[in-house]
């Protein structure tokens, strides 16, 4: 599951503008990296993109960190899978 | 499907003139797909400076028909007393110009929804002369509510 994790990380710098190295697994959005509600639902939008799944809007608020967004992807990936 | 005139049109948006920049929506499918019209005359006064040897519609504008489309297109899908007092900002545009636009030229505008919410959405956006397809790209926009 690594992979998902280093592709996640790399949509989400591509979304804010920075470089994947500036992305600290538990660096809060928000607060530390200048995300705001837009980009936000930007990230979720490429995530559901790339790998096909839908997410509600509701789970947009637990997009925090690095960390939490990808354990989200993954949760949506497990039940497309299952 | 519903055809609307100049008049529904302007109890959607907000817009007024100089900066309407819908005149007719041909096709609204709640949720899914708007196709709407923008006509282009020599009297739109920017082409007195855009430019004055040469007029040519500027590219924001035609990325401002685009966003008013998708406001009427987000409209459609929510429910209309929220819709009263909201104001709506873009996020992001990632547009690419083919063709340019210019006086007599009509615009067609369609827009589909990639992701929408409850207050904000992400569209693809087109628009297109007759058969040439004039820009293509990415809107990201948001609603919220005015404050009194």
């Amino acid at each position: 599951m690594q992979e998902i994790d280093t592709e996640i990380k790399d949509l989400i710098a591509k979304v804010i503008e920075k470089e994947p190295d500036e992305i600290d697994p538990n660096a809060r959005f928000a607060e530390d990296l200048g995300v705001d509600s837009m980009m936000a639902l930007e990230i979720l939008a490429a995530i559901e993109k790339k790998y096909k799944i839908t997410i509600p809007e509701e789970k947009l608020m637990q997009f925090t960190t690095l960390n939490e967004t990808v354990k989200i992807a993954k949760e949506f990936l497990d039940k497309k899978d299952a | 499907m519903p055809d609307l005139d100049i008049e529904e049109i302007r109890k959607i948006l907000p817009q007024r003139y100089p900066f309407l920049m819908i005149d007719r929506v041909l096709e609204l499918e709640a949720g899914k797909k708007i196709v709407a019209l923008k006509n282009v005359s020599f009297n739109e006064e920017y082409f007195s400076g855009h430019f004055p040897e040469q007029p040519i519609m500027p590219g924001i504008l035609i990325i401002e028909a685009m966003a008013q489309a998708s406001i009427i297109l987000f409209y459609g899908s929510q429910n209309s007393e929220q819709n009263k007092k909201l104001s709506y900002y873009l996020g992001s545009v990632k547009v690419r110009f083919l063709h340019p636009v210019i006086p007599g030229d009509q615009l067609k505008i369609t827009i589909e929804p990639l992701k929408m919410l409850s207050n904000a959405g992400i569209v693809k956006a087109r628009a297109a002369v007759g058969d040439k397809e004039i820009a293509v790209g990415e809107i990201s926009f948001m609603a919220k509510e005015n404050t009194p």
